[in-house]
């Protein structure tokens, strides 16, 4: 599902972020992407998304050759991803139902379908009646959820996760990671960022450790 | 954007909401959202803007009533043909026969000394001294209307000097400096207001400008969201421009009111100063077309701002982004 082939990624002035990074996943797995603050974790699902570009190597998710990439495929590309963020990135001033629709509304989903998906998301997630409220009146864990219902809403078949639990408490983090664990039952690939030992300790999935942008440990 | 009811047959039935959730209503709904969310930044901008596209509309509208004027002069203007007062009337009506079959004449009056002594009278009171002098001394006089559309200033003065020379023709008076005159105000004015229009329009357009540039930094956030979720650069700039030509749309129609309002204010006053030049002059309302092209310039003008924000050369990028 994804491949990264002596991938390089260096910002302006600075060494690089990731060096000569090299691994597999296969289509359906669940991984933890492990590693200190600054590891290279985050610049690593950047470059999944297709949010950075490379220095050097090639990458290929989903049998598609990154380069040459055009900026439309770009976006196809994206819109078959779900990303989850640590800091989950919702627009306070839309609804809850309004923000899962938006992967559907840039998908140009028909309507009918959109109200469907969207009810079905937040009913997976436990929020099916919280559509109307607005991302501030929720607690942290809820809004996460609904970050994750954004993220599967429209059924991609890959799921990046970047540090989703890291600013909720254990027993919402577990609760978080169940979620995430029921969409990758159903054949979605997931690639989960996250520091939290207590995590990795409580859950055995392969893990792809980075350090100081290169690769320490693969699945 | 309101939420959707869960029932999902219902919400099908609601036009508005369907609408709203398509790509375009999405983007026409975030341009709108822009005015509203900080609805007293906007309406200082949109006034601002107004009173900026307001200034080139008056200027338009009044360029309007004075190339009226100009024209109307134009027709009117004529060579007077002064006759020998010793010319006998048979004489003078063969001479104006031969005055019109001349070329570059469009038409001819021959006012007879018994007329113009009427018309004399009529305009002051010199009863008096017309008895003292005992006969009329006016002479007969035929007024000439050369064919302007095709004969230029130096044709017509050739024509006046040609005319001059005709055996009866005691001098000629050309009646068409003033009208030259006024038209090359007019023409002057024309310039000077096309100027101003332009370089007000330019500030519009910056205003404009610099409007979306603003906003797209107070939306970055929605826009990157946006980007990672797989939205295209079209997608992404469609509210700008939308939003470019809402700003321009309704700057040109609050601009509009605004002219309308002062030429309305100034109408009265143009016209009693006409009155007391003699003028047939009127400050004229603007046609719907004028309007309408105004409206028409905002816009295109906003669209332009819009593309320029996203495309100029110093252009903002949408959701950032390698």
């Amino acid at each position: 599902m994804i491949e990264f082939d002596a991938v390089g990624l260096a910002y302006e002035r600075g060494r690089p972020a990731l060096d000569d990074v090299s691994f597999s996943l296969a289509g359906g797995s669940f991984t933890f992407l492990t590693g200190h603050s600054g590891a290279g974790k985050s610049s690593l699902l950047r470059l999944v998304a297709r949010l950075e570009r490379p220095t050097h190597g090639a990458i290929r998710v989903g049998g598609i050759d990154y380069a040459g990439l055009r900026p439309r495929q770009e976006s196809a590309l994206r819109r078959q991803m779900g990303i989850v963020f640590q800091d989950n990135r919702l627009l306070d001033d839309r609804s809850v139902f309004d923000n899962v629709a938006l992967p559907l509304i840039i998908g140009g989903w028909r309507f009918s379908d959109i109200c469907t998906r969207v009810q079905a998301a937040l009913d997976k997630v436990g929020l099916g009646n919280r559509g109307d409220a607005r991302p501030e009146v929720l607690s942290g864990g809820e809004q996460q959820r609904v970050g994750i219902a954004r993220a599967v809403v429209a059924r991609p078949k890959l799921l990046l996760a970047d540090e989703p639990t890291g600013n909720l408490d254990p027993d919402i983090s577990a609760d978080i990671l169940e979620l995430l664990m029921q969409f990758n039952a159903s054949g979605v690939t997931v690639l989960f960022a996250t520091h939290d030992t207590a995590l990795l300790d409580a859950y055995d999935f392969p893990r792809l450790t980075l350090s100081r942008g290169s690769i320490q440990s693969r699945p | 954007m309101k939420p959707l009811d869960e029932n999902t047959a219902e919400v099908t039935s609601v036009a508005g909401a369907r609408w709203r959730y398509g790509r375009r209503g999405y983007a026409l709904a975030a341009s709108f959202a822009q005015l509203g969310g900080r609805k007293l930044a906007s309406a200082t901008t949109l006034m601002a803007l107004g009173i900026t596209l307001a200034l080139p509309a008056l200027l338009l509208f009044t360029m309007d009533s004075l190339d009226t004027l100009a024209s109307r002069s134009l027709e009117g203007e004529s060579l007077t043909l002064y006759l020998n007062t010793e010319l006998p009337a048979g004489d003078s009506a063969r001479l104006r026969s031969e005055v019109a079959a001349s070329p570059g004449i469009r038409e001819t009056r021959y006012i007879s000394p018994s007329e113009a002594l009427e018309t004399f009278r009529k305009q002051a009171d010199v009863d008096a001294a017309l008895i003292a002098l005992g006969k009329n001394p006016l002479p007969g006089a035929i007024v000439v209307y050369p064919d302007t559309d095709q004969l230029e200033d130096a044709a017509i003065r050739a024509l006046a000097t040609a005319l001059g020379a005709l055996p009866g023709v005691e001098r000629v008076q050309a009646d068409l400096r003033w009208v030259r005159r006024l038209q090359a105000a007019v023409a002057l004015a024309q310039l000077v207001a096309i100027l101003l229009a332009g370089f007000l329009l330019l500030t519009a357009l910056l205003v404009i400008a610099n409007t979306i540039r603003l906003e797209l930094s107070r939306r970055r956030n929605e826009l990157e969201v946006s980007r990672l979720l797989g939205a295209s650069s079209g997608f992404l700039a469609r509210p700008v421009i939308y939003a470019g030509a809402v700003y321009g749309f309704l700057g040109g129609l609050i601009g509009n009111v605004l002219a309308l309002l002062a030429l309305q204010l100034l109408r009265g006053p143009a016209d009693d100063l006409a009155r007391l030049y003699g003028s047939g002059f009127l400050l004229s309302l603007p046609s719907l077309e004028r309007l309408g092209l105004i409206l028409l310039v905002s816009t295109l003008l906003g669209l332009l701002a819009a593309l320029l924000t996203l495309y100029g050369p110093s252009r903002q990028k949408v959701g950032g982004g390698p």
